[in-house]
């Protein structure tokens, strides 16, 4: 047996504890978010924030369409990110790996500080006067200005988590391929990118929870009207800004309990995301596990 | 017949330090010209100034001259750029050191290179795949298995995976460097054999630690020290083992 000295023992227990206090703080919040619901649950209140309207002065207090904001909003941010983000990738990675890369990389690091407001506030006077000419009706502040913006914002996240796992791959990957005549742009398309699939997915679905999360991009830039998102150019409000916007005008009407609802929504689908991640990891550590006893049956028999 | 490869004056430095110096070396087609040398003398390196693969290397320098002749037609010194850097790598095919095997599945290992750079499709490649697996006697092995992952190939089933991949692609000279050194004694034998077949086709230079399978397959023996050739050996040389094992023991 090897004997644990004091201080491993301390060491030990601060970090169990700090394992128990994290895990009670995020099942308290979504305890307390459940409970703040609960009054929802009564009476009709389910389907009316559950739906497409929010007029409080009418009584209307549905939140379906600050959920498809949040949507819309999110998934196009990620695709308008995704391919440069590993167009700069695939630039460090293989097609200039000297000063140059270092410089990109200290930069895309650097935008990782930028507070999101800049970014906001950049936009307002240089994305929504060219996305409202573009436009022709419409005040500029709609489902693209946000979405670009947004877009930029989660870039660096997705670009480090990506390169970091493409520098985890064995470099003997592009060795072997660059020795069988891959051009860069090859070794990247069809080695290292297959190779370093779930840190790509897991980039990209980080994005998406850092998009779905952020606040302040919508809020400044989305134009708040809590409308469905038809269509690239119209205003609309995601459920971010939504919970912002009612808990600083209001707190004590339904329109103040469907505030709960959207955080439970928000936290559900953010939860939901990182499952997803943790999915993806253990399918393939599950199918890596599997090939390995298969295997070792054939080496038996 | 003309050399396929002439490498006059070659010197290569990594961090301004000579791996390699002075080396003069021709090879020829039909050949087989078996490297070696203790732990660190750059047998591998020279190796990869054949296929300029140390140019991936930072801080790697390469002085001299290497010119291929490839099918009856002169390409020069390779450093010149007389051949776009992909032509000449499938071209000069290299199996390295340690099996290294892409993590996708057995058959993905070989057709996947012929159709990025090959640009094979369809039965054709199928056809190839299992000519080069037959040739490196992996087929009966892998044959009811080719979707599942390389990696759960032993060392030695990787190793010939490697061969078989490179053979695949057709090039038409052969940088091995230590192809048996993961494999058992009948592996290795059979790829020995393969090697003796496949030297009508090929120019081949490889490297081997062992003196036993250096005079079984050797038409040539190079060995390297400190980076440079210090003698060559034919087979008149190899023929009687106790003046070979005396050479070598010279040379070491
Ligand atoms: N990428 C590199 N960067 C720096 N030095 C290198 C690099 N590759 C090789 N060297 C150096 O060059 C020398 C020769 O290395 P090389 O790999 O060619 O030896 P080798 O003869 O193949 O040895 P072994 O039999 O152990 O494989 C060694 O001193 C090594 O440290
Ligand atoms: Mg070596």
């Amino acid at each position: 047996m090897l004997k644990i000295n004091p201080p491993e023992k301390w060491i030990e227990t601060g970090l169990f504890m700090a394992a128990v206090v994290s895990a009670v703080a995020i099942v308290s919040i979504l305890l307390l978010l459940i409970y703040f619901c609960l009054p929802l649950f009564s009476g009709n209140g389910l389907s009316r924030v559950f739906s497409w309207r929010w007029q409080p002065i009418d009584g209307q207090f549905g939140i379906l369409p600050m959920c498809a904001g949040s949507l819309a909003l999110s998934i196009l941010a990620l695709g308008i990110a995704f391919p440069p983000a590993i167009g700069i990738c695939t630039l460090v990675h293989v097609l200039s790996r000297g000063v140059f890369a270092r410089i990109v990389l200290i930069l895309t690091h650097f935008m990782t500080g930028i507070p999101t407001v800049i970014y906001g506030f950049v936009s307002v006077f240089v994305l929504v006067p060219r996305i409202r000419s573009l436009s022709e009706a419409g005040t500029g502040f709609s489902l693209l200005t946000a979405a670009i913006t947004l877009a930029i914002l989660i870039l660096p996240t997705i670009v480090l988590v990506c390169y970091t796992r493409l520098e985890q791959l064995d470099p003997v990957l592009r060795l072997a391929s660059a020795a069988m005549g891959f051009t860069p742009i090859q070794q990247m398309r069809h080695v290292l990118m297959p190779a370093a699939t779930k840190g790509v997915a897991a980039a990209a679905i980080l994005g998406l929870g850092r998009a779905m999360g952020d606040t302040l991009i919508s809020l400044m830039l989305a134009g708040n009207a809590a409308q469905f998102p038809g269509s690239l150019f119209t205003s609309f409000r995601s459920l971010t800004a939504h919970i912002g916007l009612v808990v600083a005008t209001d707190s004590q009407s339904l329109a103040y309990q469907s505030v709960f609802a959207a955080g439970l929504v928000l936290f559900l689908l953010v939860a939901a995301l990182n499952l997803i991640i943790r999915k993806t990891d253990n399918r393939i550590t599950a199918n890596a596990f599997l090939r390995v006893q298969e295997t070792r049956h054939e080496q038996n028999f | 017949m003309e050399p396929a490869v002439v490498i006059s004056n070659l010197e290569v430095l990594f961090f301004g330090k000579a791996v390699l110096k002075d080396i003069h070396l021709s090879l020829w087609p039909g050949r087989i010209t078996v490297l070696v040398g203790p732990s660190g003398s750059g047998k591998s390196t020279l190796l990869r100034a054949i296929n300029r693969l140390n140019e991936f290397f930072p801080d790697c320098q390469t002085r001299g001259s290497v010119s291929l002749h490839l099918q009856n037609q002169y390409h020069g010194d390779i450093y010149q750029n007389t051949i776009p850097l992909s032509d000449l790598r499938r071209r000069v095919g290299m199996v390295f050191q340690t099996p290294a095997v892409l993590p996708f599945s057995i058959e993905k290992n070989i057709t996947m290179p012929l159709q990025v750079t090959v640009g094979l499709t369809g039965s054709a490649l199928t056809e190839r795949m299992t000519r080069a697996l037959q040739e490196v006697a992996l087929w009966d092995e892998v044959k009811d298995r080719l979707k599942s992952s390389a990696n759960t190939l032993s060392g030695g089933q990787q190793q010939r995976l490697c061969l078989a991949r490179v053979l695949a692609l057709e090039p038409q000279i052969l940088l091995l460097d230590e192809p048996t050194a993961s494999l058992d004694y009948k592996s290795a034998a059979r790829i020995e054999s393969l090697l003796l077949n496949l030297k009508e086709r090929y120019t081949i230079l490889a490297i081997s630690h062992s003196l036993s399978q250096t005079r079984r397959i050797a038409d040539r023996v190079c060995v390297l020290r400190q980076g440079q050739l210090i003698q060559e050996m034919d087979r008149n040389d190899m023929a009687d083992i106790r003046t070979f094992q005396g050479l070598m023991e010279a040379a070491f």
